[in-house]
């Protein structure tokens, strides 16, 4: 990997950070209502005298460019991301820094799953083209696919939780119980895991199935495979040493892609159970118009996807020789 | 050698059998997948309840013309059963398809729309306005777009509020349609742009400059109608994914109560408790709706893809 195409990435991904945090501050004053009228609440008799010295003190009298957005570019800098107004104040990274933590659980875990399952299901049906996986799998794969994450999470929700009552229909552990120990408390989250799990994995392994299934395909029909057929290697070999290693690549790449999409399906995914992570924070946000808040998750959010993303040209440059421009 | 000369008559004739060659000619191939054809017979259905629901199960029932009890179980009197107010699920179900499939159509088009101008533009123009125009592209493909529609929903509403109606869609539907298109052009202007890079080399494009064709006439009138096959054909990628948008948006809350679309009769769903009572009824009918047409968009832009796309023809 070329130290030019290192830097390029990076100063791509930089870039577009610097696009988000713009977005950001430029959504944030679209804002209806003027922010010293909502720092007042909603008193019609505020005399002018009191609106100028709010304005004054959160620095608002000043022009919107450059003071106010370089003060609030220096303050996202610093991690200062505003305060909530749902949560009494309490400053957004405080709300956010609750709930990532059962985000990444889910979402690592699920990833984790999907990528192993789908992965395998994909190059199988695309190895076995035409078979009886391939012609199951392509159809499951493709009704998966059209389905939004929250819809499976409601149809395991009514099958397993409510009609048999195998799992918790909510939230990630019982309220008001007391573990006796570690391995109780697990328990207990792992059995409010499951469905939430189960609905993040069968959405993304549709997906990923489909990838991986176009990616071997398309590399079987590489002269370098025909190559191998003729000199007689088996066709196991030819698969795992020749096939499988070249049709990774396009397949990491397609995932981290897909990233965006799949913050879109943990957001909805959520709410159908109660998890208490960041798309739920989402909901509850939307629905009490926190919008510091609902700014803190976007920013969130889009970095993380930017930086996954970045994570994922640097493997694939490290990966594909070919990439050194 | 010796062209024929025809007469304007003549030419226009000609043309005409051409294009009439040409329908006939998609059609069979278009015939011959059977996984389009499937999808398109599922969208005909769909359309159908979407123009006329009224005609099928009768005017959309509020809480005040709700015709059952509280969440009844499908009987002979409400095939599907009913929601937590008595409202019929059939009927809800045949509307939404209405409000669904509009706000699916209208997104289609202002994000079709906004890629194809980026696109042209900036493959036609190209230099430094090329370079801005796909820094921006990467930039709205890399943000989780869905997120971003989300934040600018309540936002865009609140700025013009809520109320009101334009050609008897809500204009919180029609903020909806906003957000989505400004959110998910992107993929079509990449699509776009690089057929056009291909159309301008070749040299009817010379030709036109030659004779003095400005840059507006050119990209209008020989690079648009070259680009239009692979237009469609993501066209109808564009709309099962404005649809699975809508739906996510609506679920989340953001939908409109009184035009409730699938996704909004899921919200309501979930807000009435419906999957811990165990009302699969509920859930069901709305639910499949949305995979089934979600389904078709995919196979028949999937097969249209095949067929009109120049890169594809060769491949099976």
């Amino acid at each position: 990997m070329g130290s030019r195409y290192l830097l390029r990435k990076l100063a791509q991904a930089f870039l577009t950070v610097v696009l988000i945090v713009l977005v950001n501050f430029v959504l944030f004053r679209a804002m209806p209502g003027s922010p010293e009228r909502i720092l007042l609440g909603r008193n019609p008799h505020v005399s002018a005298e009191a609106l100028a010295q709010t304005k004054a003190r959160w620095g608002l009298d000043k022009p919107l460019f450059p003071d106010q957005f370089v003060a609030y570019v220096d303050a996202t800098l610093h991690g200062d991301l505003g305060f909530s107004y749902a949560y009494r104040g309490k400053p957004v990274t405080a709300v956010l820094a609750d709930r990532v933590g059962p985000t990444l659980l889910l979402f690592g875990l699920g990833e984790l799953i999907a990528i192993i399952v789908g992965l395998a299901i994909g190059a199988y049906s695309g190895w076995r083209r035409g078979g009886f996986v391939d012609y199951v799998g392509n159809g499951v794969s493709l009704v998966l696919y059209s389905m939004p994450y929250f819809l499976i999470g409601m149809g395991l929700l009514v099958v397993f939780a409510t009609g048999l009552g195998w799992f918790p229909t909510y939230g990630m552990m019982t309220p008001g119980m007391t573990y006796k120990d570690t391995l109780d408390q697990t328990l207990d989250i792992g059995g409010h895991l499951a469905l939430p799990l189960a609905t993040v994995s069968i959405g993304l392994i549709g997906q990923y199935s489909i990838l991986m299934r176009a990616s071997v395909i398309e590399t079987l029909s590489d002269d370098y495979i025909t190559t191998a057929r003729a000199k007689g290697i088996r066709d196991i070999a030819i698969l795992r040493r020749h096939a499988l290693p070249n049709a990774m690549l396009p397949a990491v790449t397609l995932i981290a892609v897909n990233l965006g999409y799949v913050v879109a399906g943990a957001i909805t995914a959520e709410k159908v159970f109660s998890w208490p992570g960041l798309g739920t924070l989402t909901v509850e946000a939307l629905e009490a118009r926190d919008f510091p808040v609902l700014q803190g998750i976007f920013l969130l959010l889009s970095i993380s996807v930017v930086v996954a993303n970045l994570i994922a040209d640097l493997v694939y440059g490290l990966l594909d020789p070919r990439v050194r421009t | 050698m010796s062209a024929p000369i025809l007469t304007a008559g003549q030419l226009r004739r000609e043309r005409l059998a051409l294009r009439a060659r040409g329908a006939r000619d998609f059609a069979r191939r278009f015939g011959r997948r059977r996984e389009g054809v499937i999808g398109v017979a599922i969208l005909v259905l769909y359309v159908l309840l979407a123009i006329a629901p009224s005609f099928f199960v009768g005017s959309l029932e509020t809480a005040v013309t709700a015709s059952g009890g509280r969440l009844e179980p499908p009987g002979t009197v409400h095939l599907l059963g009913t929601d937590e107010i008595g409202r019929d699920i059939l009927n809800l179900t045949v509307h939404g398809a209405r409000v669904s499939m509009v706000i699916g159509l209208l997104a289609t088009v202002v994000t079709v729309l906004l890629g194809v101008v980026v696109g042209i533009i900036s493959g036609f123009v190209g230099g430094w306005v090329d370079t801005i125009l796909m820094r921006l592209t990467d930039f709205f493909l890399v943000l989780p777009t869905f997120v971003l529609a989300l934040v600018m929903t309540p936002i865009i509403r609140d700025m013009l509020g809520g109320g009101g109606e334009i050609l008897g869609v809500r204009i919180s539907l029609l903020v909806i349609v906003v957000a989505i298109g400004i959110t998910s052009w992107a993929s079509t202007a990449r699509i776009i742009r690089s057929q056009t890079l291909s159309i301008r080399e070749r040299a009817f494009v010379d030709r036109a400059r030659v004779i003095g064709a400005g840059p507006g006439r050119m990209m209008r009138t020989h690079i648009l109608p070259n680009v239009m096959n692979l237009v469609v054909a993501n066209a109808v990628l564009v709309f099962a994914g404005a649809v699975l948008t809508e739906t996510g948006l609506s679920y989340l809350g953001l939908g409109d109560p009184f035009q409730p679309s699938w996704g909004q009769i899921l919200n309501a769903a979930d807000q009435a408790g419906a999957p811990g009572l165990g009302a699969w009824w509920y859930l069901v009918p709305p639910g499949a709706s949305i995979v089934l047409v979600v389904l078709a968009f995919t196979l028949v832009g999937g097969a249209l893809d095949d067929v009109l796309n120049p890169r594809r023809a060769g491949r099976r």
